[in-house]
């Protein structure tokens, strides 16, 4: 990446900003105090063992979970205030500023590729063709050229995780999350998933990426968070997370990564 | 008795065979989802009464079923028992039918992996989109084994309407029977069944084959 963005710099808003979030599954407290910000046409890659929260956290901020307490804001407004949520309605708005890209694709099985990416925004109420001929462009920079018709089942894994990544950036939203987009994949095929998710990177796109890949995380993140027991334990840009960690807990877990 | 004359009298009867058959069908689809629905309720009330009513029709016998919606009215209240019996038969079936249904819709839905709802959620569909484009259409392909199987049994259970003498093929089929002490009514009620299921076999199925176009 070219050049590092501090992020809560005083001139940007941050497009998500997390204050204290807290999560907990009946007894089981998986978020204690979660804060972060994402700036505008940053990368942020959450990296840490499995159960340590990283997912949850990105349920949270997509509202597929229900936080406990804390703040959540997109663009500075409240989604969620001293662990309240918004209005159903302006839930809806704030639903429309980010995209999400799971680890199992997601994808609907009985709609072609096509469909798959060009129902959500029609029923958002619009234009059919604009919103073809952006789906169109959409594949062809997923490298999917052909496989309009085509059906989920019929497509590799890392073919339909590239239509999921299609189907959440043809509502066009400010940011985008990713839940381990490559874990369901095997080696070869995660390879072209990474790809075209950098590639999103060098487009400026704002991102959230949890992920298992350190390498990659590395390579395109602006800044990285690595989490342990509901806790951020360090954060920061990439080179001092992986090159230079301060925390005993980061580097016992990084040296799990090397070989 | 000739055994043409058999096989006309019985066919006589089809009519009404096939009115039983197709009205129950009608109703107990759609009827069965709202009680799949109403069993699936977050309210604990609505969900276990809707249970007990679904174990109560699935776990006493039909023809039973049959004989209290027929005759229930009267011994209860006096009203005189409806003329029209395809009526009373038919709300019985219907009902009856609808518990299994509901049951199997159920299942169906449940099976459905919860990150269909969750990527319909992030993509801005509201609840009714996602049942009606997400959920159901899906739910349908896997289901089609299972109804295929209570639509081969319903064929069948048109039958018990004999318990109210609705004079439906098999009533007639038995009527014979006793009248002529042949067996051979049997044996033709037999033939027109498995040739009726033949067809609700070949027409469920083209369905099946229609729906698997995704996998």
């Amino acid at each position: 990446m070219s050049e590092i963005k501090k992020s809560g710099s005083a001139d940007v808003t941050p497009i998500l900003e997390i204050r204290g979030l807290q999560k907990s599954f009946g007894e089981l407290s998986v978020l204690k105090d979660i804060s972060l910000s994402v700036d505008p046409g940053n990368v942020l890659s959450i990296i840490g063992p499995s159960g340590s929260g990283k997912s949850t956290l990105l349920r949270c901020a997509s509202f597929l979970e229900t936080a406990n307490g804390g703040d959540i804001l997109y663009d500075g407004k409240y989604a969620f205030k001293d662990g309240e949520y918004a209005g159903k309605a302006e839930l809806n708005q704030f639903r429309t500023l980010f995209g999400m890209v799971f680890q199992n694709f997601n994808l609907f099985p009985h709609y072609s590729v096509m469909k798959n990416i060009c129902e959500p925004p029609v029923l958002r109420g619009q234009d059919k063709e604009k919103v073809r001929a952006r789906a169109e462009e959409l594949l062809k920079k997923m490298g999917l050229e052909g496989k309009e018709d085509a059906y989920p089942y019929q497509l590799s894994g890392g073919q339909q995780q590239r239509v999921a990544i299609a189907r959440a950036l043809a509502l066009e939203p400010e940011i985008l999350y990713f839940d381990e987009p490559t874990s369901a994949l095997d080696p070869e095929l995660t390879g072209e998933v990474l790809k075209v998710i950098r590639q999103l990177a060098d487009d400026h796109m704002t991102m959230v990426v949890v992920t298992h890949e350190m390498a990659f995380a590395r390579a395109v993140s602006n800044r990285v968070i690595f989490m342990d027991g509901g806790f951020i334990i360090e954060e920061g840009h990439p080179e001092e997370v992986f090159g230079n960690p301060q925390q005993e807990r980061t580097r016992r877990f990084l040296s799990n990564y090397t070989q | 008795m000739s055994l043409t004359t058999m096989i006309l009298k019985m066919s006589e009867g089809l009519g009404k065979t096939c009115a039983i058959f197709f009205l129950t069908l009608l109703f107990s689809l759609p009827l069965g989802m709202i009680v799949a629905l109403l069993r699936m309720s977050r309210n604990k009330i609505i969900s276990s009464v809707t249970r007990f009513f679904i174990n109560i029709l699935r776990g006493t016998p039909l023809m039973l079923q049959l004989l209290a919606v027929t005759y229930g009215p009267y011994y209860l209240f006096g009203i005189s028992v409806s003329r029209n019996k395809l009526i009373p038969v038919v709300i019985a079936f219907a009902i009856n039918y609808a518990a299994y249904f509901a049951e199997i819709y159920r299942g169906g839905i449940e099976s459905i992996p919860a990150g269909q709802y969750e990527a319909a959620e992030v993509l801005g569909y509201s609840k009714t989109q996602t049942f009606l484009r997400i959920i159901l259409p899906q739910v349908v392909k896997r289901i089609m084994p299972s109804v295929t199987n209570e639509v081969v049994t319903l064929v069948k259970d048109t039958s018990l309407a004999f318990t109210v003498s609705y004079q439906e093929m098999f009533t007639i089929g038995k009527q014979i029977a006793n009248s002529q002490t042949s067996f051979v009514p049997f044996v033709v009620a037999g033939v027109f069944y498995y040739l009726f299921n033949l067809i609700v076999d070949r027409v469920m199925g083209l369905i099946e084959k229609r729906l698997n176009y995704y996998k």
